[in-house]
């Protein structure tokens, strides 16, 4: 890698800066004992046990929590297939089709999304909860992981399909052998980019939601209106720490796949 | 393939292990699961304390959901989808919802705490003789100032906002209702008004205060008046509270030519599926303890008489907040005026908007 001149790193630093402030801002006051973000009175711990005493809360968080991995990981597998699926479409014509009609489905708006979904779901007699919720967020997540995983598949040579079918391959043994593991940093990046639209949508998930199942972007939604209290700066700064963790697993996951593709060949 | 496999196995088992924390978590209060009560709120209207008392006294499991504008949780009870069995809106949506035939008629004799309810507030206009709903929490509209950016103006009459030092200073809730009765009160008007020429007087005053005005937004006041960025709002006294709770410089006036008066009231949609339990909830909530507790936790007016006797002197002595019988007297809650009238105000108010630059 080249060396950055000195203005592109006062650049990046810069960059950096202004993305990170506001949420270390928010954080550094989650430790205020004054009660408001004014004035930094002295450190405490109190509304980290707030957010640890309103088992409320904490059941918010680990609902949105599930929701994220579990809608994450269905609609990778969905997407990951459809991305197949389209990839081997012969007609570039109706590949094409395929493709807008993934791409119309990441661009719509999501109350519009959030609308439709309540509509069907009170249609069809579907009771709104953790499933509605689920079945919401797995649908707007799908055409995000085609998108991811596409790329991957593309690259790929034909041949090395063909290679492996002369050699005596099943086509369970191309794509369990072949394919997937060719692909399998799309899939990963599919997945986390799944995880975090899950976790910070507000739009779709409010109108989906109800029964007593909530997710901590509803609920910092209706708590906000109230003026925005130092129990959801607490509530941030856990989510924020959270995402670090995962950002930190992801990092080891590729890094570790990366050394052992590159040891093999 | 063995990474992919792993990884899968991994978010399983993490899930699994987090939906046994969260059933551990809820199941707390007792897991009675048939007998369940589901109530629809504004976010940070409750006391969390107040919903576990009510789930030991009566052994009722509190399913407990928030939402953020009137129109949203009538969206969601019109939708069904959830059998919500307490709602708390405010008192023009409990009209339109009576219009709309949702709501389930009180049973009085279920709820005697109402004998605690300050029978000012009872029987009013959107709701007579309280069939459908009891009080909750009410307030006033005024103006909330900084004292320190404006001068010697103490805002005891509406005519304050019009002072030329002034200029550009003023923020105005966007509500059609609010800010066209801010100008029939100024006037000495009723602000239920249904007459042309007295609607017109006022629209042609509130235009001449364009210059003054700096903007007219929603809930982004709240933020703008605590970092001293802004001098003068009109805005609701519950919202004002919020302000003047964080920054100490705020202080709140109702002027003296009258205001709106304003509620948010406790409901039974016809979407319940526990009235029993939805009535033993709002005797609870009416009780004296019940009323304080929940008022020194959110911050709001009480209607509860037997409750403001429990709470701290200074603060039910706080004429803003509570205003004397006196000062009462000039306050109106809104009638509801029918789509037509309603579609009136909504075009002066649109036309004095336009004459904001």
């Amino acid at each position: 890698m080249k060396k950055l001149s000195a203005s592109a790193r006062v650049y990046l630093a810069i960059v950096f800066i202004v993305l990170y402030a506001p949420i270390f801002y928010l954080i550094f006051y989650s430790f205020n004992s004054g009660g408001s973000m004014n004035n930094f009175e002295s450190f405490t711990l109190e509304h980290y046990i707030a957010v640890f005493e309103d088992s409320r809360l904490l059941v918010i968080l680990i609902n949105t929590v599930i929701v994220a991995l579990l809608s994450a990981l269905i609609s990778t597998v969905i997407g990951t297939l459809g991305a197949i699926g389209i990839v081997t479409v012969k007609n570039s014509k109706m590949r094409n089709t395929l493709l807008s009609l993934n791409n119309v489905l990441i661009v719509s708006p999501d109350v519009i999304i959030g609308a439709s979904f309540l509509i069907l779901f009170t249609m069809i007699g579907i009771k709104l909860g953790f499933a509605s919720v689920l079945l919401a967020h797995v649908a707007f997540s799908v055409p995000i992981v085609v998108l991811m995983v596409l790329p991957k598949l593309l690259e790929m040579n034909k041949s090395l399909i063909d290679a492996a079918l002369d050699l005596g391959a099943t086509k369970k043994d191309v794509m369990m052998r072949v394919i997937l593991p060719y692909i399998q940093p799309g899939i990963f990046a599919g997945f986390f980019l799944a995880l975090t639209y899950s976790l910070d949508d507000f739009a779709v998930t409010f109108f989906v939601t109800g029964n007593g199942f909530s997710t901590l972007s509803v609920e910092i939604y209706s708590m906000a209106r109230a003026g925005i209290s130092l129990t959801v700066n607490a509530i941030s700064g856990l989510v924020f720490f959270v995402t670090v963790i995962v950002v930190v697993g992801y990092y080891f996951i590729t890094s570790r796949a990366s050394k052992r593709t590159g040891g093999t060949q | 393939m063995k990474q992919l496999i792993q990884a899968t196995i991994a978010i399983l088992v993490v899930s699994a292990l987090l939906f046994y924390a969260a059933d551990a978590l809820s199941a707390g209060g007792g897991k009675s699961g048939k007998d369940t009560l589901t109530i629809f709120n504004w976010g940070e209207y409750i006391d969390p304390d107040l919903l576990k008392q009510f789930e030991k006294e009566t052994g009722i499991h509190v399913i407990y959901e928030t939402f953020d504008s009137n129109e949203a949780m009538m969206t969601k009870i019109q939708q069904g989808g959830t059998a919500y069995d307490i709602a708390v809106p405010s008192e023009y949506m409990i009209e339109k919802m009576k219009e709309e035939n949702l709501l389930i008629p009180l049973d009085k004799t279920k709820i005697p705490n109402l004998k605690n309810i300050d029978p000012y507030f009872l029987d009013l206009p959107f709701d007579e003789d309280n069939k459908y709903s009891v009080p909750y929490f009410w307030g006033t509209v005024g103006i909330v100032y900084n004292p320190k950016l404006v001068g010697n103006l103490d805002f005891s009459s509406w005519d304050d906002l019009w002072d030329p030092s002034l200029n550009r200073k003023v923020f105005l809730v966007d509500g059609a209702r609010e800010v066209i009765g801010m100008g029939l009160n100024s006037l000495g008007y009723s602000l239920n008004s249904l007459n042309g020429h007295e609607l017109r007087e006022a629209t042609d005053k509130l235009i001449t205060l364009a210059p003054n005005v700096k903007a007219i937004i929603g809930d982004e006041i709240t933020p703008l008046m605590i970092n001293n960025e802004a001098a003068v709002a009109l805005t609701w006294s519950g919202q004002a509270a919020d302000m003047m709770s964080e920054n100490e410089d705020l202080d709140f006036a109702v002027p003296e030519e009258g205001s709106n008066l304003w509620f948010d009231n406790m409901v039974i949609p016809k979407t319940s599926k526990n009235i029993d339990g939805a009535h033993a909830f709002i005797n609870f909530m009416l009780k004296a303890e019940s009323g304080a507790q929940n008022a020194d936790y959110v911050g709001y007016s009480t209607p509860n008489i037997e409750a403001m006797k429990l709470m701290d002197k200074e603060v039910v002595s706080d004429e803003r907040y509570y205003p004397t019988e006196e000062q009462r007297d000039t306050l109106e809650v809104y009638k509801n005026l029918g789509p037509d009238y309603l579609g009136k105000y909504n075009e002066l108010f649109l036309e004095f908007k336009m004459s904001i630059r």
